[in-house]
Parts: C-alpha cells; structure tokens; sequence
C-alpha cells in the first residue's frame, strides 16, 4: 500500500498531467490525490499504488465535461495543471467542480498569447507591440512597421522582433526575425503566431503563488542567458525591484481575476526601469525552477501548488507554508541548458572545470544517441540540465553565463 | 575573456562541500518513496563517482555503507542481495566503460568493506562472508592493484581511477596477505611470456617484499613463493643476498677472488634466465669485470655455445653496447642482449654496422624529451634506447602496446625486430635521430613529420625506449595511410597492411566481415580460405614462411565482442598433444586472455616459445575476422571435414558474431559457390 496519510478535513486534488516529482510531492503531504494521465501510466500507477484516474489530454471536445463528472463523483475538489497542454483542461474542469463558469474562460484567456496580451493591456498593464501573423506577409509588414516607428532609415540595423507559438510553453516555437529573408525560413505550419516588438531589457521572470486573491509567495528567477539559464533568488540587483514587481503583479492577478493557485508571468525591466509584461502562464514553470526553489529555500514548490489550490486551505496554513523571500535562501541555486556547440558529437565529457567547482550540485546529461547534432531553428530543446548551489549570486551568474562556453559533448 | 576568472579559480575540488552534497543525495534518496527511487539516483550515483576520484573518497563511501543501502541505490538490481554476488563477474563491471556500472560495483565492495571490517552488521552477509567475497575480487582484479592496463581499461578513461582506487582501498583494508599467493602465480604467468616492459610486474614484486618485511603486515603462511621472485630483483647471488645496495656491492667485489666472481656470474646467469628479470647488481657486476676481466660476460649472459660464439666473433661491439648501454637503471638490457647474441642475428651482414650507429646515435631533443619524461635523467637517454633496443632484438615478442590503441605498431616492431632486424634499426635511427621517419604508400610518400595525427590522441609513457620513440611516428604514418584509403571500397587493411609491414605481409586479403554493415559475409568461404593457406593439412604441409599480420575480434569473458586487434601469426603446429594450434604475437601487454565460449588464450605448456600465445586452430579461426595470403600461391577452398567446421560457425555465432549473423543465415549453411 501506499505510504500516503491524508487529512479528511482537507481537500481532495486532482493533478492533471504526468510528473513523479509532483506526484511524490503529493504524496508526501497531507491531501488526498489523484493523478490524472495517459493511459500508459496506468502499469506504473498500478505497480506503485498511486491513485489514478486515465485520461488522453488531447484538444478539447465534448467528452471534457465526462472527466469533470468523473472526478466530481470521486468528490475532487480542484485540478491542477502541471503543464501548458493541461491548463484549459483544469480550467474546465475546475468551472465544474467550483461550479464558477467564468474560470473556463480565464484559462482560455491564459492559454492564447494574444488574447492575454489584449487583456492585459486593457488591465493598463504596459505591453510591448504585438499582433497576430496569419502568413510570412503579415510578419514582413510588422517587421518593417516597427522598425518605421523607431524612426530607422532604410539600410540601418532592423530592430529584431519575436515571433511566438500562441499556445505553446516557454521557448518552443520562439524565433528571432531581423530581417525580411529570415522570414521565408519559417516553416508554413507554424502559423498562425504571434509577433511581438523586441525590448531592449532585462528579463526575468516570476513565480507567484496566490491565495485568495493574494500573493503567497513571490519568486524572482533571474535569467542570466534567456534559454540557457535561471537563478534563484535573484541578485540585489533585480530584487532591489521587488516592490515595483510586487505590484505589477497584483495588477496582472486583478486584470485576470486570479483567486487562486499559481502564475508565471516573465517581464522586461527597461534601462529606465519601466516593467514591460511578456506572458503569463497558469502551471509550472520549465526548467526545474520549482526543483531550484526547494533547493534554495527548502520547501516542496509542488505541495505550495497543492495548498494554494484546495479551496479548504486557511490562511494560516498558507502562512505557515511559505518561508519570508529573499532571506530565508540557504543559497542560490541555478541551472543550465546544455546544448551540444559541435556539429558531430561522440560522447558526453562533463569540463572538468564544472564538475570541480564548489558550486557544481549535479547533471542530468546523458550520452548522445546520435552523433550530429540538429541545428537549431527556434530556441530549441537543450539537452540536459547542469545544477549549481552556492552563497554568492554574483558567482553564480557568472558561473552560469561561463558555462555557455564550454563543451560538454565532444 | 572577461569570464574566464570563474573558470580558472576552482580548480581544486572542495571535498567537504561534495560530502555534503553526497549526504544531501543519500538524504533525498532515503526521504523518497518508492516509486520515485530511480529519478533520485542518477543524482547519487553521479556524486558518489565525484567523491571516489577524490583520495578520502573510499573511506567517506565506507563509512556510509549502511545508510547507503538501506537508501535504496542496489534496490531492483542483482546488487541489492549480495549473498548471490559472483566474485568474478566484479572484474567486467569494475572494467565497464559504463559509470554507473562501475559506481554500483565500487558501492557494493565498499559496502562489503564495511560489513567485513564489521562496521557494517548486514542482515544477509557476515563479516566472514564478505571477507572472503572481498579477497577473491582482490586475487580476480590483481591487474587494477598494481598496474597492467588491459584494451578494457583503455576504452574506459577516468573510470579506470575510480575501479583501482576502490581496489587498492579494499586491499589496504583487507590486508594484503591474502592476495600475496594469487599474486605470485600471475607474476609467474606474465614472466613466462618474457614482456620487454617489466614495470608493472618489477611494482608488483616489489609490493610483495614491501608486505614481507613490514611488521604490521601478517603474511601467514602465505608468500613463501616469492623467494625468487624478490631475490631476482634484490639478491640474485651470494654476495648480495641481504640486498646492500649497489655502492656497497661494488666495493665488495674489489676484494673478490676469481672463484667468488665466477660464481657470482653464474648466480646472476642463473636467476636472469629462470625469470628473465635483470638485478641492478648483474649490470653493476658486468661493468666492473667488463674492465678487469671479461672472459666473465660468457657466464654472466649464461649463454650457450650459439651465443658464445656470437659474442666472440662481435666482441667489440658488444663491449660498447654494454658501456654505454647497460647501467644498474637499464640492467634489463643485459637479458635482451643475452638473447639476442642467442638468436644469431650479428650474423645478417646489416646488423652489426647497423648496432654500431645506435651505439653511438645522437639523440634529438624530441626523443630525448619523451624518454626523460619516462625514465628520468639518469644515466642519458641514450643507455635508455640501447637497453630497448637489446631488449627488442633478443625479445621480438615481448614488445607491448601500454596503455595505447596502437597495437598496429607495437605489431609492426615486433614484426620486424624478428624477422627484419636491420629495418627496425633503421627505424630507431630515424626517429630518434631525426625525429622523421618517411615510408612509402603506394610508391607516394608518408611522412610523420607532415602528418595530421595518429590513431592515439596523445601516447602514456608506459613503454619500453624503442616504442616510445618510434611508435608515435609510427602511429601516425599508420593513420595516415588509413587516410589515403579513404572512398575506397571495403576494409583499409587490406592496402595499409603490406604497406606498412614490409613486402613479407601477404597482399591477398580476406575478410568475414562487411565493412559497410558490419554483419558477417561468406564466413565458410573464409574459413575454408584461412584453412588452405594456413592449417599444414590443407596447404601442403607448408610451414609458414613469415610472419602474418591478421585481425581479431577480441571478446571478454562472456564471449561479448570488444573491438577489433592486430596480431601476427607466427606459425602452425602441432602442440605436444597433437593438436594443431596457432601460435601468435599478441602486442597486448598480456595475451593470457580468456575469450569467453571455451576460448582461453594459452601462452605456457603448449609448445609457445617466450611471448607466443596460442590457441587450438579451430579456436583460433573463431576470433580471426581478416587475414593475408599470397594471392599467387591461393589454392582451393579447402575441404574442411563439415563438422569441424560447423563447431568454428558456431563459436562465431556465439560470440562476436552473434548480432552479426546476416538476416538470411540460410545461406551460410550452403556450400560456397563456385568463384566466390
């Protein structure tokens, strides 16, 4: 039997998704869970005693209110999304379960890149340009229109702009156009996508964990290079923002009529330190930030997730949970994407630099499986993750960016 | 590089912070539940190979054993109950290129460390148990205790330090008598093979005498054996029997009458040829009575009346390589140079005036270089390369590769220091000399001054002088040639072999195996060809003429394929049971082998003369996969008795060639057709 203690009192969740972290995370606490995924999870569930419910999440039809029900019966309380293919599911299913129709159409809202955009911007929330492209005409005129605006002469520099998949996470699907030619390099079946301005900044991103319509816990997670790396806690340097942050966020949870849970939003901070928002995302973030959080603060970022969900949390469990930002860190803890620099690659030689450095925690690298590497189009899959630990901020920032020079396939 | 302060600062590994981290590991392993395990233990494994290359790394594993365990890093594996654990399976995991196979190995004798020293009280293993269990993974992995890199520990790198730590650490603890017997019997096994390179077995020795005369160290009944061994090396005859030290043997021997020295001579003569291990005092012994009376060098080489001779008709020049050559550092040379006056070889007009050169050879700083590095400054690098070069020539099959990939060339002087002496000479002048050495592909020029790099990405220093200095030349113009056959259809073997070797390696070539993709082809074809060029009762009872390159798929205990090796073959015989055998070089350090299936590589008590090993034909067929011939002298397939045959077929299907066998293996079964 599983190992798992509940506590009546307490709600019941449902995760929607397939991750052991979380599901371990859950199973450690102290609600009753269900884990909601493909059906070939089903031996595993089975072998392991991990309660589990299948379900094939694949575009939204009219058998999505079946799981609703299904769950509902089970006497779930909420669902939780652990990733950006589940996020309208939750909010689905969730409209049901909370019996609050509104919620189906926030989660739309939270999975299309435009439409969020939109909303943020009536919020008075400050966004970059943006707009919808349907085919590569609609990105030259964009590209050619901002750079217009920016008063450039024809033959100077273009400003780059940034084309996003709407509904895709993170970087998948984000490229960098500067020119009108790079835009016949796009594939035809990735549109429709959203084009965006570029802003020249600092971005960082947040991880807020909200409760009735109140931040919990907020984490700035300092990019040192976008793709390639993330730290927690930030430096001075960007926390010293924490404030302006703070709000800006208070802004995007009312804009968004957020009650609860947990949002991902990443920003741009201007030389004249004007916040520019870029997206937000309704789940975890990628890159094992929440993995990272643990280890800097010490408490399970997935249980966070289950506490600021269940609607029969109290306020001072929500207190009691957290630790204070900022000076409860142990320590910085960072990761890095390695992608292989070589077009034929052998094998996997970790810098014997990296490994020895006190900071150096871990890798998740594994041996090629084949020998040349696919050149990169957009931004790209990394293909393991390097994690570091240690007391100064400055060290890893530049512990992190030094990493981009190294090789670690050979 | 504004970055490169954070690289540069942190080269030493902080080890209390690692431990740290390695608790954290162990921690987040034992906090996790069951069926999250296997996420946390890449994380563990990779830690624990951090700490192991670190030199407290074994005794902070040691001391957390339990915990580890009961952690669950062997849960799920044949680990996880170590009363089923097979000694001899430790020596392929501990030689696995793989980590992780290495690492849970490592844990688990730590872990065995622990229950044996009783630190540890395990629910299914007893302190005695794991003692025993852990002195018979000593006596199995004596080669990682004291040295001796085989093609396995090539292939696996940095691991290598972590499998001879965790030994050493074990048999530290465990105490070195009980591995002292086994230990004696390998030394005996690798002496027998004659190696010019005696390093590693000098080390090993060594150790033992070390453990004999340490009070703390109770050896039991144990290490009887290595009387001999020892006094080979320390006290070989009367006069040095307490092992004095060569200062005071010198003096010694002032006051010696001619009756002592005589039967100092015949002592050192004595104890050289049982071992073929050189005492410093044997080279302090010879100079000494080279100048007052050196009717002794006859006895002091021990040699026969072959050897006499040599000796008398080539006094001079033998009086000049003994000078500048044989020192108490490179007293080895006095075995090679016995030997080679044995052989007969001063007689081939080139050979003399050709030892006359290296006599005298000025060395360029390269050669120099890569000698000091490997030998020190004394005596010059000079005595260093005439020492190898005896040693070579008296000693044409006990040239070894080290630590390298070079078999191609460690094959190629051995090839030659046995049937082209002067060519190898050649050679040594050179690259020794000019740090050039130019052959000819083709009739196009190679030069290894001028080539882009060898098959070694850089060569370890475990060699004798004359492959340290030749074969990194060598192995270059070797992957050059490789490089020229590039485009070409098939195996590059086939052009570069003769090429390389000289016009004596057969220009017809044949091969089982399809380059392209790598399945087996007409494997009865080519061994019925092998059968008829090699085998007497298919060749006419031929004896082979000269040495053969040819090509192994080497496999490991399990009979699973390793890599592809050059080695030669030397001759077919009958052994002295009447079985037909081959008998090879093997420029592997050590050819006692065992190649899984039945197939052990034997290189004593089988007719093999020093440094030949052999195998019974039919097993030596199944590990060939390329071999020459003279394609003028090709006969008929031959008609090999069907059975025999099959039983060849089958050792290949069960060993190397298992995932080999081509798709349709209906047609291996047919007879061959006609002109294939």
């Amino acid at each position: 039997m599983s190992e798992h203690k509940f506590n009546p009192e307490k709600g019941y969740i449902a995760l929607l998704g397939w991750s052991l972290n979380a599901i371990e995370a859950a199973d450690k606490f102290d609600r009753r869970y269900v884990v909601v995924a493909p059906d070939w999870a089903e031996a595993y569930c089975t072998e392991h005693n991990i309660p589990y419910v299948p379900w094939n999440f694949e575009r939204l039809n009219d058998r999505s209110f079946e799981i609703a029900q299904t769950l509902k019966k089970m006497g779930v309380n909420v669902a939780i999304p652990l990733f950006e293919e589940t996020v309208e599911w939750a909010g689905a299913i969730n409209s049901v379960l909370l019996d609050s129709p509104r919620l189906f159409g926030q989660a739309m809202l939270l999975r299309d890149k435009a439409l969020m955009k939109r909303r943020a911007q009536l919020g008075g929330i400050r966004v970059g340009i943006f707009e919808e492209a349907h085919d590569k005409e609609d990105v030259v005129r964009f590209l050619k229109r901002v750079n217009q605006t920016l008063l450039k002469l024809d033959g100077d520099p273009n400003d780059p702009i940034h084309l996003k998949a709407f509904d895709k996470a993170g970087c998948l699907g984000h490229r960098v156009i500067r020119t009108p030619d790079e835009v016949d390099t796009i594939p035809d079946e990735e549109f429709p996508v959203l084009m965006e301005s570029h802003l020249d900044g600092w971005e960082f991103a947040v991880e807020a964990w909200i409760h009735k319509g109140k931040v919990a816990f907020l984490n700035i997670s300092e990019y040192v290079t976008l793709g390639y790396s993330v730290f927690v806690p930030a430096t001075p340097d960007l926390e010293k923002y924490r404030a302006q942050i703070t709000a800006e966020i208070e802004k995007l949870i009312k804009t968004f009529d957020i009650e609860f849970g947990f949002i991902h939003p990443e920003y741009f901070v201007t030389s004249d330190s004007t916040m520019y928002f870029g997206e937000v995302a309704y789940r975890p973030p990628g890159f094992k930030v929440f993995e990272l959080l643990e280890r800097a603060y010490g408490f399970n970022a997935y249980q966070g997730l289950i506490l600021t969900f269940d609607p029969k949390t109290t306020e001072e469990e929500v207190k009691a949970f957290f630790p204070k930002e900022v000076v409860d860190a142990k320590g910085y803890a960072g990761c890095f994407g390695v992608y292989p620099r070589r077009r034929v690659v052998s094998k996997l030689e970790m810098p014997e630099e990296t490994e020895n450095h006190e900071y150096f925690e871990s890798h998740e690298l594994t041996p090629p499986v084949e020998e040349t590497v696919t050149k990169r189009t957009a931004f790209g899959t990394h293909w393991g993750l390097i994690y570091f630990f240690g007391e100064d901020p400055y060290v890893m920032r530049d512990l992190l960016k030094h990493q981009e020079e190294l090789d670690f396939y050979v | 590089m504004s970055d490169s302060d954070a690289g540069s600062s942190v080269s030493a590994v902080n080890f209390e912070k690692l431990i740290q981290r390695l608790d954290d590991a162990i921690e987040a392993l034992e906090d996790s539940r069951p069926f999250a395990k296997p996420a946390k233990l890449p994380r563990l494994i990779d830690i624990v190979r951090r700490v192991l290359l670190q030199p407290e790394g074994c005794a902070a594993v040691v001391a957390r054993a339990e915990r580890l365990e009961n952690a669950g890093v062997f849960l799920g594996t044949d680990w996880a109950d170590p009363a089923i654990l097979l000694p001899y399976l430790t020596t392929s995991s501990l030689q696995s290129p793989h980590a992780d196979t290495v690492i849970i190995e490592a844990l688990s004798e730590l872990r065995l460390l622990a229950v044996a020293t009783g630190e540890y009280l395990h629910p299914s293993v007893s302190a005695e148990q794991a003692h025993h269990y852990l002195t018979q993974v000593l006596a199995l992995n004596l080669s990682l205790l004291f040295g001796e890199g085989g093609e396995a520990e090539r292939e696996q790198g940095k691991l290598a330090l972590i499998s001879r730590g965790v030994i050493g650490h074990v048999a530290r603890e465990v105490g070195y008598e009980h591995v002292i017997d086994r230990l004696i019997e390998e030394i005996w096994r690798i002496l027998q093979q004659r190696p010019i390179q005696v390093t590693s077995v000098r080390r090993m020795i060594t150790q033992i005498a070390l453990c004999r005369t340490d009070p703390a160290i109770d050896l039991g009944g144990a290490g009887q054996g290595a009387e001999r061994l020892i006094s080979s090396l320390y006290g070989p005859t009367q006069a040095c029997r307490e092992d004095p030290g060569v200062p005071v043997y010198e003096e010694r021997l002032q006051s010696m009458d001619a009756v002592a020295l005589q039967s100092e001579a015949t002592g050192f003569a004595r104890s050289m040829h049982d071992t073929g291990l050189v005492s410093p005092y044997h080279a302090a012994f010879v100079r000494y009575t080279l100048e007052k009376q050196d009717s002794l060098l006859t006895e002091a080489l021990g040699l026969s009346s072959t050897g006499r001779d040599c000796l008398m008709c080539y006094r001079g020049l033998v009086h000049v390589l003994v000078t500048e050559g044989v020192f108490p550092e490179t007293a080895q040379g006095l075995y090679g140079l016995a030997l080679m006056l044995e052989r007969g070889i001063l007689y081939q007009p080139p050979v003399a005036p050709a030892l006359w050169r290296q006599a005298l050879l000025a060395i360029c700083p390269e050669a120099r270089e890569r000698i000091q590095l490997a030998y020190g400054y004394s005596p010059q690098p000079k005595a260093w390369l005439i020492q190898g070069v005896l040693n070579m020539l008296g000693q044409p099959l006990g040239v070894g590769q080290g630590n390298n990939p070079t078999c191609q060339s460690a094959r190629a002087l051995s090839m030659w220091a046995y049937n082209d002496p002067d060519y190898l000479l050649q050679m040594v002048a050179w690259a020794a000399r000019d740090n050039e050495i130019i052959m000819h592909f083709e009739g196009q020029p190679v030069s290894s001054a001028e080539s882009r790099g060898g098959v070694a990405s850089e060569l370890t220093l475990d060699l004798d002088p004359v492959s340290l200095v030749v074969v990194p030349h060598l192995d270059r113009i070797y992957a050059e040639m490789g490089r020229l056959c590039i485009g070409r259809p098939g195996d590059p073997h086939q052009w570069v072999n003769p090429e390389f070797h000289g016009w004596s390696a057969g220009r017809g070539f044949a091969i089982n195996v399809d380059v392209g993709t790598g399945k087996l082809q007409d494997l009865e074809g080519f061994l019925r060809h092998f059968y008829a060029s090699y085998h007497p009762y298919y060749n006419g009872n031929q004896p082979l003429i000269h040495p053969q390159p040819a090509g192994i798929a080497v496999t490991d205990s399990a009979a699973r394929f390793i890599g592809w090796h050059a080695i030669t073959i030397l001759r077919v015989n009958l052994d002295p049971e009447d079985v037909m055998r081959v008998y090879f070089f093997n420029p592997n350090n050590d050819s006692g082998q065992n190649w899984g299936d039945g197939v052990v590589v034997s290189t004593a008590r089988k007719g093999e003369r020093f440094g030949e090993a052999s195998l019974p034909l039919e097993q030596f067929a199944s590990r060939l996969y390329i071999f020459h011939f003279d394609p003028l002298e090709r006969g008929e397939p031959a008609r090999v008795d069907e059975e025999e045959l099959q039983r060849v077929i089958d050792r290949v299907h069960n060993s190397w060639g298992r995932d080999r066998v081509p798709a349709d293996t209906s047609l291996q079964a047919e007879p061959p057709q006609s002109g294939a």
